[in-house]
C-alpha cells in the first residue's frame, strides 16, 4: 500500500480479472458467432443451401437504424426478449421465442437498452403495424396512445396544408382535437422501415419458439385512428376506380384478379420471387405495358428497379384471363395509387383499345419482356 | 493525541486533528495491536461470520445459476427414437416443400391443388403426380407441352410451362414434389434429393419442355389411369 | 497562528486549482439540474418543448447524465481529490497552470460532447454517449491531471498510506483504464452483437462504482476524522474494505444483463459477486457510522459532517438495496423500471454529491480564508436532503409500481402501466425543481468566497465561527 507502484498493479490486477472474464473471456466464447441456419443436420453442421438468419438490415432500414441511434430511443425502449424465467416478455406478447447472442450479430449499433418506458421493440416489426400507424405514433404519439410519453417528433414531419393521396392523417388528440396531414421526410421513412426490420421470426439451433397461451390483452384506449392515406382531395371517380380496384386485386375468389397471392397486401411482393409493386417503376411506368401483363401475363427474366426477377405470371382473373376492361382498370389504377405510389389512372377505353390491338393473339400467350418494349410513358 | 485535538477544526487555527496527526494516527492503528481488554473483541468475529456466510451464500449462487458457463441457454434435450426423428425430418422436408408450392406453384396449381379447370390441371388425384418420382421431378425441371389428360380432363393446348425459367434447385425440387405428393389426399412416395440430380445430369442436353404423350410413355407402368 | 504553516502553504497552493474546478462544477452542476429539469417535465408534458429536435427527450437525458458525471462528477473529483492528496502526503501542489489548462480542456470536450449528442451524434454506448472525436481531448486532460496529482502523492512526508490515499489514488487511476478498455471494444476493435453490450454495462456501472464512489468514500474516511478529530472506529477493517470493493466491485456491474442475450454466466456472476459485496459495504459503514456515532452531537452540528454522514448512510442503504435488485427474483419485477433512476439517484447524488458538498464546505474556508455563513450552509442542507427524499422516494415506489405491472401481461402498456406511474414522474419534475434551486444555492455559497465582491466581504468579516 505504500509502495505506488506495487499499489499500482495490485488495483491493475483486481480490474485487469474482471476484464480477463468479462472482455476477453466473452469475446472467446461468442466473439465469433455468425449467422446460422434454423435446424442443423444430423452432423451438427448448417445444411447446404439454408437460409441463415439473422439476416442483415439493408437500406433503408439500416440508415433507419442510425437514426434510431441518433434520436436516443434507446433511453425508453429495449430491444430485447427475456428468457422466459427472467420475464414477462413472452408472455407479453412481445416475441415469440427469448432472445439470442446471435441475433445481434450482424447489428451496427446494439441498442439492447435498460428502462421500459415503452414497450420492448425487438419484434416491433411482426406486430403488424402499417407504416401509416408508425408514421402518426412518430409524429404525434398521443394521437394513438394518449397516455403515451413518447416525445413527438414533428421534425421529422413536413405539415401540408393541401395534402394528396399520400399524407397521412393526424386527428390530435390534444384539446382542440385538430386534424392534420403531414409527410414523412426521408428520415422518417427511414426510421419506420428500420422498425419494420425489426423481427426475430426465425429459429435458432439455441433458442426455438415459445409456446404461450394466448393472453387476451384489455383494449387499449386508444383513439381510433383513420389509417386511410387517401385524402379528401382525390375526385370521387378516381377514389371510386381506386376502392373496386383494391377489391379485385384483394380478392380471390371469381370477380378477383388474386393479386396478393403474390405481390401481397403490401405490395411489396416477395424478394427473389415476385417483383414489388410499390414503387415499382414498371407500375409508375407505360400503361400499355400494365395492361397487356394484365390481359396475358408475363414470363421469363425482367428487371423491376434494378433487380431482376424470372419466374412465371399468370394473366390475374379466376380464371386467369378473364378480367373485363374495367376490372383492368381499376385494379390497375389501384395499384398506381397505393403503397406510396401515385400515378395516373387508366381507365376502360384505354383498356378496350390495347385489346383491339392485340386481336388474335392466343389466350394465355405470356408476354416476354422483349415483346414489351414500349419506351416508359 | 492531546485534549486540545477535542477541538473540531477552526479557522484560521488548525490545531486539533492536523492532517499530520490523521496520517500518524491512523497508520499506528494499522501497525499496533490493541490494548488487551477484558473480553474478547465481538467486531472482528461479527466480520468473520459474515464473511464466511457470504461465501456459503455465494457459492451456492454460483453452482444455481451460471448454466455451466454456457454459451447457450439450456434448451430440453429430448432423446428421440429412430423413428421419431425419421418423423421430424420428414415432418421438415414437407414443411418446407409447403412453403415452395405457395410460393411459387399456387399461384397457378391454387393452394388447394385443383388448378384452374381448362388452364391448371390438378394435382390433387392426379395420376401424374402419383405415377413414378421421375415425372413429376422431370416436370419441375424442364416444363410441359403439348395436350396431356389429368383425370379425363384435357389440359395445355398451347400454354407452355417454361420451367427452365424458374430457378430452384434440387433440394427444394425434392422438397416440393414431396409436399404434392402427400397433400390433398395424395398418399405417395418421398422423392429423394440425388434422384433429381441424376435426372437432371439426364436431361440437360434436353432444350425444350417434355412433350407431355412421350412422358406418359416413359413411365406408363405407374400412371393409375 | 503563524501565518505560514504547512497547511496554510498547502492550502495557498491549491487555491487557483481549487477555485476553477469547483467553480466548473458548480456551472456543469446547476447545466445538469437545467437538463434534468427539462427530462423530468417531458415526462409529465411530452408536448414540452417537443418541436425541438435537439431537446427530444432521448437526447436530454442522455446529455443530463453525461453532464451530471462527467461535469459535475469529475470537476469535482479533481477539486477534492487534489486538495486532500495535497493534505494528506502534506506537499504544495504543482504545475497548477498545467491543471487548469487540462481542466479547461476537459470541459470543453464535455461542452462540445453534450453539443454532438444534442445535433444528433450520439454513440449509443452507456456513459458514453458522447461522440468519440472528444473522447482524446477527455483522456489527455484527465492523464494529465492524474500525473500531477500523483506528483503531489510520490512528494509524501510520510510513506506509510493511509486509507482516504487508496480510494482517491485508485479512483484516479481506475478511470483510465476504464475508459481504454471501453475505447477499444467499442470503437477501436469493436466486438459484434450484444458483446458490445456487456462492455458498454460493464463501463457505465464501473464509472459509478469504480471512479465516484472511490473518491467519495476517501473523502469520507478523511473528512470524518479531520474534524471529529477521532481516529476511524475499527479502521483495522479498512483495507480488507478497500481490496473487496477492488476486487467484487467490477465483476459485480455486470448483473443488469440478467435473462438478456448474454450467457447466462455474465448475469449469474454479476449477481453473485454483488452479493459478496455486502461485506466491503459492512466495512466501510461500520467505520464510518461507528466513529460518527460516538459523537453524534458534533456531527450535526458541524454542517460538512452533515452533508458527509447524509452521504455516508445513502451509500449504504443504496448499496444495500442493489444487492437486493441483483437478486434474480426480484430483478424480475425491477429490471428496466424507474428504480433505475432510484438506485442511480441515490448513488451519485445521495451518496456522492453531498459527500463532495461537505468536502467543499470544509476545505473552502481553509483554502480561501473566508467563511460561509451557516445559515446558508443549512439551508443548503435541507433543500438538498427535502429534493432527493422527495425524488427518491418517487422513483422508488413508482418503479416498483412500474414493474409490478408491466409483469401483469393482461395490462396494457401506455393506457395501464405508465398511466399508473405518471404521477410519480409529476413528483420528480417538483423534486428537481427544488434540487435545483438547493444546487444554486450551494453555488451562490461557494461563489461568494471564491469571487467575493466588497459586500460579501465586509460581512464575511465578521467570521461567524462556524464550520
Amino acid at each position: 500500500m505504500n509502495n505506488l507502484a506495487k499499489f499500482t498493479i495490485g488495483i491493475f490486477f483486481t480490474l485487469g480479472m474482471a476484464w480477463l472474464a468479462f472482455v476477453v473471456g466473452a469475446r472467446s466464447q461468442f466473439g465469433d458467432l455468425v449467422p446460422t441456419s434454423e435446424v442443423l443436420d444430423d452432423d451438427g453442421l448448417v445444411p447446404e443451401d439454408a437460409e441463415l438468419f439473422p439476416v442483415a438490415i439493408s437500406g433503408m432500414a439500416k440508415q433507419g437504424a442510425e437514426e434510431y441511434a441518433a434520436l436516443g430511443c434507446v433511453t425508453c425502449h429495449t430491444q430485447q426478449v427475456r428468457r422466459v424465467e427472467a420475464g414477462f416478455d413472452v408472455e407479453r406478447g412481445w416475441g415469440k421465442r427469448p432472445s439470442a447472442p446471435r441475433d445481434y450479430v450482424l447489428q451496427e449499433h446494439v441498442l439492447l437498452g435498460n428502462s421500459r418506458i415503452g414497450p420492448d421493440l425487438a419484434n416491433v416489426g411482426l406486430r403488424n403495424y402499417s407504416d401509416e400507424w408508425l408514421h402518426q405514433h412518430l409524429f404525434e404519439p398521443q394521437s394513438i396512445f394518449p397516455s403515451s410519453l413518447c416525445p413527438p417528433s414533428p421534425f421529422l414531419y413536413q405539415q401540408i396544408d393541401e395534402p394528396v393521396i399520400t399524407d397521412i392523417k393526424i386527428v390530435s388528440n390534444e384539446v382542440t382535437k385538430e386534424t392534420r396531414y403531414v409527410r414523412p421526410t426521408v428520415r422518417a421513412n427511414r426510421l419506420v422501415a428500420y422498425l419494420q426490420a425489426l423481427k426475430q421470426d426465425y429459429e435458432l439451433p439455441e433458442v426455438s419458439f415459445v409456446e404461450t397461451e394466448d393472453v387476451s390483452v384489455e383494449e387499449e384506449d386508444v383513439v381510433s385512428t383513420d389509417v386511410s392515406t387517401v385524402s379528401v382531395s382525390a375526385p370521387k371517380w378516381l377514389q371510386d376506380q381506386i376502392d373496386t380496384g383494391k377489391e379485385i386485386y384483394m380478392k380471390a375468389s371469381p370477380g378477383g384478379g388474386m393479386c396478393f397471392a403474390c405481390h401481397q397486401q403490401n405490395g411489396e411482393g416477395l424478394a427473389g420471387q415476385f417483383p414489388p409493386l410499390a414503387g415499382s417503376d414498371w407500375v409508375l411506368g407505360s400503361k400499355e405495358r400494365l395492361i397487356k401483363i394484365s390481359m396475358y401475363g408475363l414470363m421469363g427474366e425482367i428487371e423491376v428497379n434494378g433487380v431482376k426477377y424470372n419466374n412465371v405470371m399468370a394473366p390475374p382473373g379466376i380464371p386467369p384471363g378473364s378480367l373485363t376492361d374495367d376490372q383492368i382498370a381499376n385494379v390497375l389504377t389501384y395499384i398506381r395509387n397505393d403503397w406510396g405510389n401515385s400515378a395516373s389512372a387508366v381507365s376502360a377505353e384505354e383498356v378496350a383499345t390495347v385489346r383491339a390491338s392485340l386481336k388474335g393473339r392466343a389466350p394465355m400467350q405470356m408476354f416476354t419482356s422483349a415483346e414489351l418494349t414500349t419506351p416508359i410513358q | 493525541m492531546s485534549d486540545d485535538s477535542k477541538q473540531i477544526g477552526n479557522l484560521p487555527n488548525d490545531k486539533g486533528f492536523s492532517d499530520e496527526d490523521i496520517v500518524k494516527s491512523h497508520v499506528e492503528l494499522s501497525k499496533t495491536k490493541h490494548e488487551p481488554t477484558a473480553n474478547f473483541l465481538l467486531a472482528p468475529l461479527v466480520f468473520v461470520f459474515v464473511f464466511g456466510c457470504l461465501i456459503f451464500v455465494c457459492s451456492i449462487q454460483l453452482s444455481h445459476s451460471t448454466n455451466s458457463f454456457q454459451l447457450h441457454p439450456p434448451v430440453e434435450i429430448v432423446e428421440l427414437s429412430a423413428e421419431e426423428k425419421e418423423s421430424l425430418r420428414l415432418d421438415r422436408k414437407i414443411s418446407s416443400g409447403e412453403k415452395i408450392f405457395a410460393a411459387r406453384c399456387a399461384s397457378c396449381h391454387q393452394t388447394n391443388g385443383l388448378g384452374i379447370e381448362g388452364q391448371f390441371p390438378p394435382l390433387a388425384g392426379s395420376e401424374w403426380v402419383s405415377a413414378d418420382s421421375a415425372v413429376i421431378a422431370n416436370v419441375i425441371l424442364k416444363g410441359l407441352k403439348g395436350e396431356i389428360m389429368v383425370k379425363g380432363k384435357k389440359y395445355g393446348t398451347s400454354a407452355a410451362v417454361n420451367m427452365a425459367a424458374v430457378p430452384i434447385n434440387d433440394r427444394e425440387i425434392a422438397n416440393v414434389s414431396t409436399y404434392v405428393r402427400q397433400a390433398w389426399g395424395n398418399d405417395s412416395t418421398e422423392v429423394f434429393e440425388d434422384e433429381v440430380s441424376r435426372l437432371r445430369d439426364e436431361s440437360s442436353d434436353m432444350q425444350d419442355q417434355w412433350i407431355g404423350s412421350e412422358l406418359r410413355k416413359m413411365f406408363s407402368d405407374s400412371f393409375s389411369q | 497562528m503563524p501565518a505560514d504553516s504547512p497547511d496554510k502553504v498547502i492550502d495557498r497552493s491549491a487555491k487557483l486549482v481549487f477555485s476553477f474546478f469547483l467553480s466548473s462544477a458548480g456551472l456543469w452542476l446547476l447545466t445538469a439540474a437545467l437538463l434534468a429539469y427539462v427530462a423530468a417535465a417531458k415526462l409529465t408534458d411530452p408536448f414540452f418543448l417537443a418541436s425541438y429536435e435537439f431537446l427530444t427527450y432521448g437526447k436530454i437525458k442522455v446529455a443530463q447524465a453525461n453532464a451530471f458525471v462527467y461535469g459535475w462528477g469529475g470537476n469535482s473529483i479533481f477539486a477534492v481529490s487534489l486538495w486532500i492528496l495535497a493534505r494528506l502526503s502534506q506537499a504544495e501542489v504543482r504545475g497548477s497552470v498545467f491543471l487548469v489548462v487540462a481542466g479547461v480542456i476537459w470541459n470543453l470536450a464535455i461542452t462540445f460532447g453534450l453539443l454532438g449528442i444534442m445535433d444528433g451524434h450520439m454513440s449509443g454506448h452507456e456513459m458514453l454517449e458522447m461522440p468519440t472525436e472528444v473522447w482524446p481531448a477527455m483522456l489527455i486532460s484527465y492523464l494529465i491531471i492524474t500525473f500531477l496529482a500523483l506528483v503531489i502523492h510520490r512528494s509524501r512526508q510520510v510513506r506509510e498510506t493511509i486509507a482516504p490515499q487508496w480510494f482517491i489514488l485508485a479512483a484516479l487511476l481506475w478511470f483510465p483504464a476504464l475508459f481504454l478498455i471501453a475505447w477499444n471494444g467499442l470503437e477501436i476493435n469493436p466486438a459484434r452483437g450484444t458483446l458490445q453490450t456487456v462492455l458498454s454495462m460493464w463501463y457505465g456501472q464501473s464509472l459509478v462504482w469504480l471512479w465516484l464512489t472511490p473518491v467519495a468514500l476517501g473523502a469520507a474516511y478523511y473528512l470524518i476524522p479531520a474534524i471529529l478529530g477521532r481516529t476511524i472506529d475499527k479502521y483495522y477493517l479498512a483495507i480488507f474494505g478497500f481490496w473487496c470493493i477492488a476486487a467484487l466491485a467490477p465483476w459485480s456491474v455486470v448483473h443488469h444483463l440478467e435473462g438478456g442475450p448474454v450467457p447466462m454466466w455474465i448475469p449469474a456472476v454479476g449477481t453473485v459477486m454483488s452479493i459478496a459485496m455486502v461485506f466491503p459495504i459492512a466495512v466501510a459503514s461500520t467505520n464510518f457510522h461507528a466513529t460518527a456515532f460516538l459523537d453524534i452531537g458534533k456531527v450535526w452540528d458541524s454542517l460538512p459532517l452533515r452533508f458527509v454522514i447524509f452521504g455516508t448512510l445513502s451509500y449504504t442503504v443504496s448499496s444495500y438495496i442493489g444487492v437486493v435488485f441483483s437478486l434474480p427474483a426480484v430483478a424480475k419485477i425491477t429490471q428496466f423500471t424507474i428504480i433505475n433512476e432510484f438506485h442511480f439517484n441515490q448513488r451519485v447524488y445521495g451518496f456522492f454529491s453531498m459527500i463532495i458538498f461537505g468536502a467543499v464546505y470544509f476545505a473552502l474556508p481553509r483554502i480561501t480564508g473566508r467563511e460561509i455563513p451557516k445559515a446558508a450552509k443549512s439551508f443548503h442542507f435541507w433543500t438538498s436532503t427535502l429534493g432527493v427524499l422527495m425524488l427518491l422516494l418517487a422513483y422508488l415506489i413508482g418503479g416498483l409500481t412500474h414493474g409490478v405491472l408491466a409483469g401483469q401481461p393482461s395490462l396494457p402498456w401506455s393506457s395501464s402501466v405508465i398511466q399508473t406511474i405518471q404521477p410519480y414522474f409529476l413528483i420528480t419534475k417538483f423534486a428537481f425543481i427544488i434540487l435545483a434551486f438547493s444546487q444554486f444555492v450551494f453555488v451562490v455559497n461557494v461563489w461568494r468566497v471564491i469571487f467575493p465582491n466588497p459586500f460579501v466581504y465586509f460581512s464575511a468579516n465578521n467570521k461567524e465561527a462556524s464550520v
